[in-house]
């Protein structure tokens, strides 16, 4: 049993996480202004191979994530000007996008290093990692703490960040007006394209944090495909937790714990079989009780 | 004027159809099908390298085409790949329904299967399959010898039978090293996600496992950033793979894909000979299995007396002596 319920567990639970709470963020800000942006998998994934090439050209994890930075918000413009201005339907640029960022990465990954499939060299620097000496005398929280780089902690601060300027700022009201009530936002005086331009562009840097996480931080080289639909899972992430970034954050960890308990459960014997489904049954069952609570709301509503 | 230009055109081009014929005897055109993709440094990049050196010593006009995973394209691949060629190499356990169903109709093509043991689909498929479990019998071995914490792990691809193979050998050869050791196995489920496979590891290595074998292609590339990480030690797989990191990467059970498409095919181009319909088992004794510890000049964690025990149970496994029990 204890090879099962281990701090490696709550720290694989952590690590798993991360790159989806940080694509989550970039979903939620556009899902805010009514734009559900499917294309997340694709900016992020291009966005860890641009972090791979910043950081193996200039010999430091800043430029990696500066160049992640940037080609996510070249991205987002491009979805912006797209679903905004030309007002083209959001899921088909969206698929557009992940199926762009797979040819694109693939042929600059071939055309520009040579090598199929896989980069890896010592020439990539990683994200720095963090400990502090007086957390470690603390159990479990102290390790738990320590140790991760530093887009994990970043992550953490961008969650509570944006909570605050979603639902405690006069910016983040604007924001969710665009989405619910243009109209209203309009005559306020206030343009619903201009915030959604800034929603996508702020999608568009959580993916290139994501990105830099995935490639500079979780692992320290590029790989084709290596979102491996974390992108989607972030979408999923932010339908549960209604857009609202802690509980986003939650339902994150929720999908890393069971995807770490999973591959726990394996080695006592569990079907791996099984065990792999575990992620997407509990999809379909918090889907459930979301709608369900949802319902049970409306009609608490309709009472009243 | 135009007449004539026309006129000579035409005899240019009657002349130049003429001369192709009268050259040499056409290049065989052969074709690898990948179910995934290239650059996994493992597998598949081994079944390339097997068509790069036909390419070089016989000419061949080499194709490789990836399915990337995509199971829709797999048997439309293997179509596409019939059509132009005369050998179609199909690379990956995920062709088997494809091949059953268009072998038999395209008499005309040389199918070679990669992996697994298909027969009774037609004279034109030939099999190859690998004694995997011998070689990971070695691997095991070391592992077990090479253990301090008397735990060791392995992080598989996928919970099937070509994989399973792996794994029995190398738990069979642990065991025998030393009956005490235990033996832990995650599945990544997925042969192309290194963020998965770094995390099996990572769970593997903090249940006390100090050897991990990766036999999960591309996935695989995470389990040795995570032995970088925590300071351990990892097994490589298919390919000679310690150049990748000769720090953490003991030693490889190569598994000679490459050197098995070019003795098929150019046995074919030597004297004609194709042995459609049945099963190959590429092993040890043929020299198709082997443990492989990088080049020289690289750290070696694996010391000579081990190696040299290892050679002893090789032989005792060539003989017979040594029955490795299988997944297949």
């Amino acid at each position: 049993m204890s090879d099962i319920l281990n701090l490696g567990l709550l720290q694989n639970t952590l690590r798993t996480a991360t790159p989806v709470i940080l694509a989550a963020l970039g979903v939620l800000m556009t899902d805010h202004v009514g734009i559900m942006n499917i294309g997340m998998d694709g900016m992020m994934l291009t966005s860890a191979f641009f972090a791979v090439v910043g950081s193996y050209y200039l010999g430091s994890w800043v430029g990696g994530v500066a160049a992640a930075l940037i080609a996510g918000l070249l991205l987002g413009i491009f979805f912006a000007v797209f679903v905004i201005k030309f007002r083209s339907d959001e899921f088909i640029i969206g698929v557009a996008l992940n199926i762009f960022a797979g040819g694109l990465t693939v042929f600059l990954l071939r055309s520009m290093f040579g090598v199929k499939g896989a980069f890896s060299s010592p020439d990539i620097v990683g994200l720095p990692t963090f400990s502090m000496p007086w957390l470690e005398k603390i159990p479990v929280i102290g390790p738990l703490l320590n140790e991760n780089t530093l887009l994990v902690y970043v992550s953490w601060l961008l969650v509570a960040l944006c909570w605050a300027l979603i639902y405690r700022t006069p910016w983040g009201f604007w924001l969710r007006a665009a989405g619910e009530h243009p109209e209203s936002l309009r005559s306020a005086g206030i343009s619903p394209e201009k915030m959604k331009y800034e929603a996508s562009l702020l999608c568009g840097v959580f993916a290139g944090l994501a990105g830099a996480h995935l490639s500079l931080g979780y692992l320290t080289m590029f790989t084709e495909n290596m979102s491996a639909s974390r992108g989607f899972i972030a979408v999923a992430c932010v339908i549960f937790g209604a857009s609202n970034p802690p509980r986003v954050f939650a339902a994150a960890l929720l999908f890393g714990f069971i995807d770490a308990l999973g591959m726990r459960l394996q080695s006592v014997g569990f079907n791996s079989n099984l065990t792999s489904m575990a992620p997407y049954v509990v999809t379909v069952v918090m889907m459930v009780l979301v709608v369900l609570r949802a319902n049970h709301r409306k009609k608490k509503l309709a009472r009243a | 004027m135009k007449k004539i230009l026309a006129m000579c055109m035409a005899l240019a081009l009657v002349l130049s159809f003429g001369s192709f014929a009268m050259g040499e005897a056409e290049p065989v055109n052969v074709a690898i099908v990948v179910a995934g993709g290239l650059g996994d440094r493992s597998f598949y990049d081994s079944a390339n390298e097997g068509l790069q050196s036909l390419i070089a010593d016989y000419g061949v006009n080499g194709t490789v085409i990836e399915c990337k995973e995509d199971a829709s394209m797999y048997t439309t691949q293997l179509i596409n790949a019939a059509e132009t060629n005369d050998f179609v190499v199909a690379v990956g356990w995920q062709f088997w329904d494809g091949l059953v169903e268009i072998v038999p109709e395209l008499p005309d093509t040389r199918f070679i299967f990669v992996d697994n043991g298909l027969d009774g689909v037609g004279d034109n498929l030939m099999s190859i399959t690998y004694a995997q479990n011998e070689g990971s019998f070695l691997v095991g071995y070391i592992a077990a010898k090479l253990s301090e914490t008397g735990k060791i792990g392995a992080v598989g691809g996928m919970d099937n039978e070509t994989i399973n193979d792996f794994l029995v050998g190398y738990e069979a050869g642990a065991k025998y090293a030393d009956e005490a050791v235990e033996v832990h196995t995650i599945f990544a489920g997925d042969f192309e996600d290194p963020a998965k496979g770094k995390e099996n590891a990572l769970a593997l290595y903090s249940m006390g496992c100090d050897i991990v074998f990766q036999v999960a292609g591309k996935t695989g590339e995470g389990v040795f950033e995570a032995a970088v990480e925590t300071g351990n030690y990892a097994i490589g797989v298919d390919s000679d793979q310690k150049y990748i990191n000769p720090d953490v990467i003991i030693c490889s059970m190569i598994k000679q894909v490459g050197l098995s498409i070019y003795d098929t095919v150019a046995a074919y181009i030597d004297n004609g000979e194709f042995r459609g319909g049945e099963i190959w088992v590429a092993d040890m004794a043929t020299g198709f299995i082997d443990v492989g510890y990088g080049e020289e000049d690289m750290v070696q964690q694996v010391p000579d007396d081990l190696k040299a025990e290892v050679a002893e149970l090789k032989e005792k496994i060539i003989a017979g002596e040594i029955e490795v029990p299988s997944a297949l």
